[in-house]
């Protein structure tokens, strides 16, 4: 190991520790002599290291061992029925990586042995039926990139800027691949009757998750999915068997999935009712707000990725997204909503999916005001948290898609704020 | 002689014939599993606390209820006076049956029904007490070389029990196969506001309260107040227009079909599934009764007046009309320059400094739902 401070170690010493950061930075100290890491043979440039089945499942190396799902203890009563969150700062691209995944269970994890799943469709329809996962699989399959975003993400800031670092502000959200066939095509199977308008997925879990979905939606996108980037679901994100709800929120994407059934009315579940409704300020609540909006958030520079490199060339990046389809803008402020500049889009534009954005400039080292701003296909634009406060009061906690500001101070240090 | 002392007189040579019988060895990291369903109430390992149970490290050898700075129920205390220890038997007939064995225990738990359950969770809880666990480990496994690739899961999948090969009687794929009658009553226990789905079945006030007393108070409080941050299940009327509302049952929920089909699929939390229809029927009572939406200790709840009980919040609901908020009518192009006046000034910072996993409590911070 050298001395040489690395951001890691940073990261380590606590967030927010931003006047060290300036100071220290990464660039390579230009010596006289030359810098160590090129003029002394390092370990790794003399000795092999491991062979091929040193690790079967491959996994990060370890100076990425801070890269990792985070909750906050005190949010919930016990981690059961808890959450934890995606260390966006951490991440680039538009796919998260199944590991990484933010976890939300109301029972914990359940272990599911794939030969005793059964999906059952029962309700309004012709035939009553049973699939076996092998059964599942010889329908046709899909692939499709979609972002799953709860519906509480921020929602502990509705009231005002509380947690310090967009893995806990935004990280309430994920994109991968999925595999899985057209919930379309089960339901044909089963032959949906005239009068069945809904559908209602239900969990393995020992919390039996339940939703209802209005049919339109099932025969339009929903996907049952057993792949995640390629390979099986992850065991907190279902296994082995999901729905996915394209650009609709998170809570209505049963995990382990065991049922599907179909009705003339919704059900008013727990989770629809008492909870994932959105109370406005005159006492009434908004029920069955299934659309995720057009969102974005800067996730680095954030208060967890601080800039560490001082002055200068500067890369700021993050993510934008929308229940309604593609991203069409980002826009990027560097004085607090004053003035904008449109940033670059990078990598693919699908529909309901993750966007990459960057902005690349020149720091001079005084004091910024970062936010984003995201326009969708549909024309739809990101509002201020302010905007959303006027039309919904303080207590709405779902759907919070409002305009993050990061302060960031003239030592890189990086700060969740409000600003007037 | 106590009867703990007994059993254990009765217990002792049986446990030593045992020894010779080829049991499937108890297996700690099977055991690692059994205990999540003690999870929701119990922790064990460093640092372990108090939660709804007290914490399990170096639970063999210690006589019931004396685990420090933890309020266990008369019984249990008294059953550790009367000179119940925790060890290989007691632990067995304990958690094959908690209220029977301990009358009286406020431990809300029905029990584990096999032997070999316990056996693996005995096993490890042992690595969690200091110098209890098993003598000889067992051989490291020889490393699995992954000589021939696992089936895969399309292979290895076998199809359901069914009656007989799919027939080709629905569908476009013919695929899968009809289920039967039992099969969906087996999993079909879903109620809506209009009672379809509600059991036959009947309760009152008075059995709820003892129902709820026993396997739900535990977290809840015993009027539903909610002990720290479990959830509170009632109160909060007329509090939703304050700045902080209280969302209850009472409060806030529309449906009281969303209370039956909710405690009866989820609920008591890491034991789903266990309560009786009518031990629903007699729950949902007595949370009205908490609510003050019924009065009567024998008001009897069942499926003949089950619609006929209105929420007091039944019309605080609208639907989704977020489109007609005027930062989304418009949809107006966004401005790019100069678009609000003055300097931007930091009106609010985080409230939640540094959030590390290990953060202290945060009493009065938000919760998430
Ligand atoms: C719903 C909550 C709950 C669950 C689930 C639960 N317990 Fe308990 N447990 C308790 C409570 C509460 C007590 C205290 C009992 C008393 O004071 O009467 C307790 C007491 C105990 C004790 C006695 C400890 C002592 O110090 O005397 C043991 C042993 C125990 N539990 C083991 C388990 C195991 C093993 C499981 C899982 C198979 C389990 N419990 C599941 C709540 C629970
Ligand atoms: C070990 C603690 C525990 C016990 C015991 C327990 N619950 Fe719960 N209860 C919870 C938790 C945790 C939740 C929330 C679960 C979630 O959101 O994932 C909950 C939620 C509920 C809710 C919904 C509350 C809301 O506002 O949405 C009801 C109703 C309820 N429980 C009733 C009961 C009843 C009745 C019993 C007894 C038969 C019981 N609970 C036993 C922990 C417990």
């Amino acid at each position: 190991m050298t001395n040489t401070p690395t951001r890691r170690s940073f990261m380590k010493g606590g967030l927010g520790a931003g006047a060290a950061l300036a100071a220290a930075g990464l660039a390579a100290p230009a010596r006289a002599e030359g810098d160590p890491a090129i003029t002394e043979i390092q370990d790794w440039n003399r000795y092999s290291g491991p062979g091929v089945d040193a690790s079967p499942y491959g996994k990060p190396s370890k100076f990425e061992a801070g890269v990792v799902r985070r909750n906050v203890a005190w949010l919930t009563a016990d981690p059961v029925s808890s959450v934890n969150f995606t260390p966006l700062h951490e991440l680039d691209g538009i796919i998260t990586p199944n590991g990484l995944c933010f976890e939300r269970h109301h029972a914990g994890v359940a272990e599911i042995d794939p030969h005793k799943h059964r999906l059952m469709i029962n309700g309004l329809v012709e035939t009553p039926l049973v699939f076996t996962m092998a059964d599942l699989m010889r329908f046709p399959r899909e692939n499709h990139v979609y972002f799953l975003e709860c519906a509480a993400n921020s929602g502990m800031e509705w009231r005002g800027a509380q947690l310090n670092g967009c893995q806990y502000t935004h990280g309430m959200i994920h994109c991968v691949m999925y595999t899985g066939v057209k919930l379309k095509h089960l339901l044909d199977e089963a032959g949906v009757k005239t009068n069945g308008k809904w559908v209602m997925p239900e969990g393995a879990d020992a919390s039996a998750m339940t939703r209802s979905i209005p049919m339109e939606k099932a025969m339009e996108d929903c996907l049952v999915a057993f792949r995640m980037n390629g390979e099986a679901l992850r065991p907190e994100q279902g296994y082995p068997l999901r729905l996915v709800v394209p650009g609709w929120e998170g809570n209505m994407w049963v995990k382990w999935l065991r049922r599907l059934e179909v009705g003339d009315e919704p059900w008013q579940a727990r989770e629809e009712t008492s909870k994932y409704t959105d109370l406005l300020a005159n006492g009434k609540a908004r029920r069955f707000t299934f659309l995720m909006d057009v969102k974005s958030v800067i996730t680095s520079p954030s208060p967890q990725a601080p800039i560490t490199h001082g002055r200068g060339r500067t890369v700021v990046t993050g993510l934008a997204w929308s229940g309604t389809g593609r991203i069409k803008r980002v826009d990027v402020s560097l004085d607090g909503g004053r003035n904008w500049v449109t940033a670059r889009l990078d990598g693919p534009s699908l529909p309901k999916a993750l966007h990459r954005f960057y902005h690349e400039f020149d720091w001079d080292g005084s004091e910024l005001f970062l936010q984003s701003r995201a326009m969708d296909e549909a024309g739809f634009v990101q509002p201020t948290k302010q905007e959303l406060r006027a039309a919904r009061g303080p207590n709405s906690i779902y759907h919070n898609n409002g305009i993050q500001t990061w302060h960031v101070a003239t030592d890189g240090a990086v700060e969740n704020v409000e600003i007037s | 002689m106590s009867k703990f002392l007994k059993t254990l007189a009765v217990l002792a040579p049986l446990s030593l014939l045992c020894n010779n019988v080829a049991w499937a060895d108890p297996d700690a990291e099977d055991g690692a599993k059994v205990f999540n369903k003690c999870k929701a109430c119990h922790a064990v390992g460093e640092g372990a606390k108090h939660k709804v149970g007290p914490e399990l490290n170096d639970l063999f050898g210690r006589t019931a209820g004396t685990a420090e700075g933890y309020k266990y129920s008369p019984a249990m205390t008294k059953a550790g006076e009367e000179g119940l220890v925790w060890n290989d038997e007691t632990l067995h007939a304990y958690l094959a049956a908690p209220r029977g064995y301990v009358k009286g225990t406020k431990m809300a738990f029905a029990g584990l029904k096999k032997k070999e359950e316990i056996d693996d969770l005995l096993a490890y809880l042992k690595t969690h007490t200091s110098g209890a666990a098993a003598p000889e480990e067992k051989e490291a496994e020889p490393e699995r070389k992954s000589e021939a690739p696992a089936p895969t899961e399309e292979r290895k999948a076998e199809a359901a029990p069914a009656p007989d090969a799919a027939p080709k009687t629905h569908g476009v794929f013919h695929l899968g196969r009809p289920a039967t009658a039992d099969e969906i009553a087996a999993w079909d226990i879903d109620v809506r506001p209009d009672g379809h789905g509600l059991p036959e079945g009947r309760g009152t006030v008075a059995e709820g309260e003892a129902l709820f007393t026993d396997q739900c108070a535990a977290c809840h409080g015993d009027f539903g107040e909610a002990i720290g941050r479990w959830p509170v299940l009632a109160g909060g009327q007329d509090t939703l227009t304050n700045d902080r509302p209280v969302k209850t049952i009472g409060s806030y929920w529309p449906y009281l079909s969303t209370v039956y089909d909710y405690i009866r699929r989820a609920m008591p939390f890491g034991n789903a599934r266990s309560l009786s229809d009518d031990d629903v029927y007699a729950l949902t009572a007595y949370v009205l009764y908490l609510n003050d939406i019924v009065t009567d200790e024998d008001f009897e709840l069942s499926r003949d007046n089950f619609t006929s009980v209105e929420m007091p919040n039944k019309d605080g609901f609208i639907d989704d009309d977020r489109l007609s908020e005027p930062h989304y009518a418009g949809k107006a192009e966004p401005c790019m320059n100069d678009c609000r006046p003055g300097k931007a000034e930091i009106t609010m910072h985080a409230a939640v400094l540094d959030v590390t996993p290990d953060a202290e409590d945060g009493e009065g911070s938000p919760s998430i739902e």
